[in-house]
């Protein structure tokens, strides 16, 4: 990979054109918000627009989102001007309106010294916490490997969810999407050895030393298959191996 | 001859239908989607069975043709007869026997049928001279309305193919500089320079290119690319066979809505003959390039003609747009250099090719050269598609080509580029039409749909129909696209309803900026041209719902009190009988009265009033 040199809110920095913008300005101690991005997911960010940052090249400036921006030789790059503010706020309190019920925007509202969103909620009976940023649906494909997940409808009405909203065959009910759901939107409940999600029932097995229902059938028959273990490798839960 | 295998067979050919051109006299009918609508198959059908009896008892032949869509849809069935180049308007069955009698066996012409200039009263029988097209200069439309979209006869000896055996003997740099040197811009909307890309995609190392024409024709009302591809789909296969050609890929894709059935039914008869006579596949007239094209059918979602989302839908994915940091030409259809252009922009470069940058040059403005392809709707006098050369102001389009506004209405605004373009008032009537002009106001070129509107047009009304419509058709992926529009549709709503508080105005204004700023794609940083350019022109039609809860057009049903004059009204009680809420009530000969709260302020009484007795307030 090569390496970059480029400015950070006027500090020089060294980079990789591999990373992004995001972990570079983190790393340096500068914070930047942002939701739909994780590092370790590829097709992930773009979605929330929370991380919009000004940046110029060949002297022209542009908002773009820091979390998968390609970082060139010479970017000057500002994560906190009045412009970047500004936006950057419009789409907080747009967030605001459509999950009010999320705490982590919540969190990031006060931490901009927004109250209320200015914009209509819906209905306290309507409401859910997705922002359709789309992560779970990419863990799920580029990480698990299943694809048991895509995002159903569009505008305002997109969501992830399974074909037809109807319990599938091919969820291992591992629960990656809704470990990785920054707001916690997705419904996963271990009722002692069943895991409902997705409209789906999962067997949990137990571990044979401590008795505690730890992993899905469906998910150790997957991983028996992709990565060749042996399922007996299953029988003890990570605490206990 | 089948397999055309060179380019000295392919002038043989060419020669050969030449020879066996004759001088018959031609019917030529229009068979686009307006005048088919219209009844033209009946028409058409009545002219082949009156040619039959009539042609063998005149003893000649008469020639007979259906071709695509000549554009001036108002006034179709449309009919021309060559040579002479008359064009007679709305055809009917019972015509037909009459113009063969009079205009084919004779020399005379049926002058009902024939055009009349409403404003000067004169009767024009020539094609080129009714104003309508006399002042178009058709270069992507050449063809249309001059042959049959299914024969690829016609389109040879229409200099079909020319501008290929041409390509064919240049270097592919030598026909990407030709490109760069005519100065064409995407015709698609935002006016990136052809040549450019093409380049830009040659000098990406790939052992894979692609290129890809864009026939998502999303917008209300615009329907260039729909009649172009029906109407002369050569000129779109031949245009990417020198595209692909110039850039090194060896398949192509066009994307058409399946909502296009001539479209798709046409291209696919245009690959297969291309393919047939050896102008597509391997080894194209000996050069030893292949080149295929598949048609993808699209299914119906707006964001798919944004190229991401449609390089995406065409790889099985669902269309979402990705970030363009890292654009097509390095990274498009399937992580593969790609370049993608519109229809109409593939319909020119034969053309270019043919005739030189030079000659293409000679048309339109120093940034925006040739011409373009509008369909101009709306409140105007004659609506169709039009092409004409860049740098056309707005007044001689909608009112030399246009014919005006009817019905002595006011012009008010013209819409410009798409339900994400903006709305321009009379003050700036005199703009030159091209990408950067548009641009500057705060509308753009999009893919050139112009919908007039006049007085009767309320602006607040307006903006909240396009956002109304774009808040359907968002992808959702992004947060000010996705919730932003809603919201903006919520304020709009809430001002047309007399809810408007001060402070929306301001509110609308910073979405605006949110979406043009924040959001992911094209359609999405342009979404808020509808809602910004009818305040920055428009406000106090704003400030007047908000403050006075008045709608100065009269169009807000709540804001809005429909009376009857007292002094006009003959008592007909014509308006109580079509009345659906029954609440007009007076007797017969004594003045109405309506019960404005049992009003739902439908309109009908007034439209019914023969009177002009009923009022808006």
């Amino acid at each position: 990979m090569d390496k970059v040199g480029l400015a950070i809110n006027g500090i020089y920095v060294e980079a990789t054109s591999n990373q992004s913008l995001i972990d570079i300005a983190r790393r340096q101690g500068i914070p930047i918000p942002g939701l739909c991005y994780h590092p370790e997911v590829k097709s992930s960010g773009g979605s929330c627009r929370l991380c919009l940052v000004e940046v110029i090249q060949n002297g022209s400036m542009r908002l773009v989102t820091a979390c998968n921006y390609p970082v060139t030789e010479g970017i000057e790059v500002s994560t906190d001007t009045p412009l970047v503010q500004r936006i950057r706020s419009t789409v907080i309190e747009l967030l605001l309106s459509r999950v009010p019920d999320a705490e982590i925007i919540r969190g990031i509202a006060e931490e901009y010294g927004i109250g209320d969103t200015r914009f209509r909620k819906d209905a306290e009976e309507y409401r859910d916490r997705c922002i359709a940023c789309g992560l779970c649906v990419q863990v799920c494909e580029e990480i698990v490997g299943v694809s048991a997940i895509s995002m159903l409808n569009r505008g305002p009405d997109k969501v992830p969810g399974t074909p037809y909203r109807e319990s599938s065959s091919t969820c291992i009910g591992c629960g990656a999407c809704a470990y990785v759901c920054p707001t916690g939107a997705i419904s996963m409940i271990d009722d002692e050895a069943v895991r409902k999600i997705w409209n789906s029932e999962f067997t949990l097995r137990r571990c044979s030393i401590c008795g505690r229902p730890y992993m899905p059938e469906a998910q150790i028959a997957w991983m028996v298959m992709t990565a060749g273990a042996e399922s007996s490798l299953f029988d003890r839960c990570p605490d206990c191996r | 001859m089948d397999l055309i295998s060179s380019i000295d067979d392919f002038m043989l050919y060419r020669d050969h239908l030449e020879s066996l051109r004759g001088a018959i006299p031609s019917v030529y009918i229009c068979f686009g989607t307006g005048c088919q609508a219209n009844g033209a198959s009946q028409v058409a059908d009545t002219f082949k069975r009156v040619i039959e009896e009539r042609g063998l008892e005149m003893q000649v032949d008469i020639g007979f043709k259906t071709t695509g869509c000549h554009g001036f849809c108002e006034n179709g069935p449309l009919v021309s007869l060559k040579p002479g180049n008359t064009l007679y308007l709305r055809v009917k069955p019972g015509d037909v026997s009459e113009i063969v009698e009079k205009s084919i066996a004779g020399h005379e012409l049926v002058e009902r049928l024939l055009y009349r200039d409403i404003r000067t009263d004169e009767i024009i029988a020539d094609y080129n001279e009714i104003p309508f097209y006399k002042y178009q200069k058709r270069i992507a439309l050449r063809n249309i309305g001059e042959i049959d979209p299914t024969s690829i006869d016609d389109y040879i000896l229409r200099d079909g193919y020319l501008a290929l055996t041409k390509a064919l003997r240049m270097s592919p740099s030598d026909v990407i500089s030709e490109i760069e040197a005519s100065g064409l811009r995407g015709r698609g909307g935002a006016g990136f320079p052809t040549g450019r890309k093409w380049r830009s995609c040659r000098a990406v190392e790939s052992d894979v290119r692609y290129v890809i024409c864009n026939g998502d024709e999303g917008d209300p009302g615009a329907f260039m690319d729909r009649s172009t591809m029906e109407g002369d789909p050569h000129a779109v296969i031949e245009g990417m066979i020198i595209g692909a050609y110039a850039v090194g890929a060896h398949q192509g894709y066009i994307y058409v809505r399946d909502e296009y059935p001539i479209a798709i039914h046409n291209i696919q008869m245009a690959i297969d003959s291309a393919m047939a006579k050896g102008f597509l596949g391997k080894n194209i007239m000996g050069n030893g390039f292949d080149f295929t094209i598949k048609i993808i059918r699209g299914g119906g979602a707006f964001v798919c003609g944004e190229s991401s989302a449609l390089m995406r839908s065409i790889a099985g994915r669902i269309g979402e747009p990705r970030s363009k940091y890292i654009r097509s030409v390095e990274r498009g259809l399937y992580d593969k250099p790609t370049v993608l252009n519109n229809v109409e922009t593939w319909a020119n470069i034969p053309e270019i090719i043919k005739s030189g940058a030079e000659w293409y040059r000679q048309s339109g403005t120093e940034a925006s050269s040739g011409t373009k392809v509008f369909s101009i709707v709306g409140k105007v006098i004659n609506t169709g598609l039009i092409e004409v050369p860049m740098g056309i102001t707005l007044r001689e389009l909608i009112y030399t080509i246009g014919g005006g506004i009817p019905n002595g209405k006011k012009f008010k605004a013209v819409q410009t580029g798409g339900p994400s373009g903006g709305c321009i008032p009379e003050s700036l009537l005199d703009l030159s039409v091209d990408f950067d002009g548009l641009t500057e106001v705060g509308s753009m070129m999009g893919s050139g749909g112009m919908i007039v509107m006049d007085e009767e047009s309320c602006m607040v009304d307006v903006a909240k129909y396009f956002t109304a419509f774009l808040v359907e058709e968002s992808c959702g992926r992004c947060t000010p696209c996705r919730d932003g529009l809603p919201r903006m549709l919520d304020i709009l709503t809430d001002i047309t309803d007399g809810r408007g508080e001060e402070g929306d105005i301001e509110l609308l204004e910073e979405l605006c900026d949110a979406l043009r700023w924040g959001s992911l794609c094209g359609l999405g940083t342009s979404a808020a041209n509808p809602v910004f350019s009818t305040i920055r022109y428009f406000r106090d039609e704003y400030e007047q719902h908000i403050r006075n809860k008045k709608c100065p057009a009269g169009i807000c049903r709540k804001l809005i009190i429909y009376r009857i004059d007292e002094n006009a009204c003959t008592g007909c009680h014509e308006c109580a009988k079509k009345c659906p809420y029954q609440c007009v009530s007076g007797e017969m000969k004594e003045p109405h009265v309506i019960d404005v709260h049992a009003c739902v302020r439908c309109g009908i009484c007034k439209d019914v009033c023969k009177f002009d007795a009923v009022a808006v307030e």
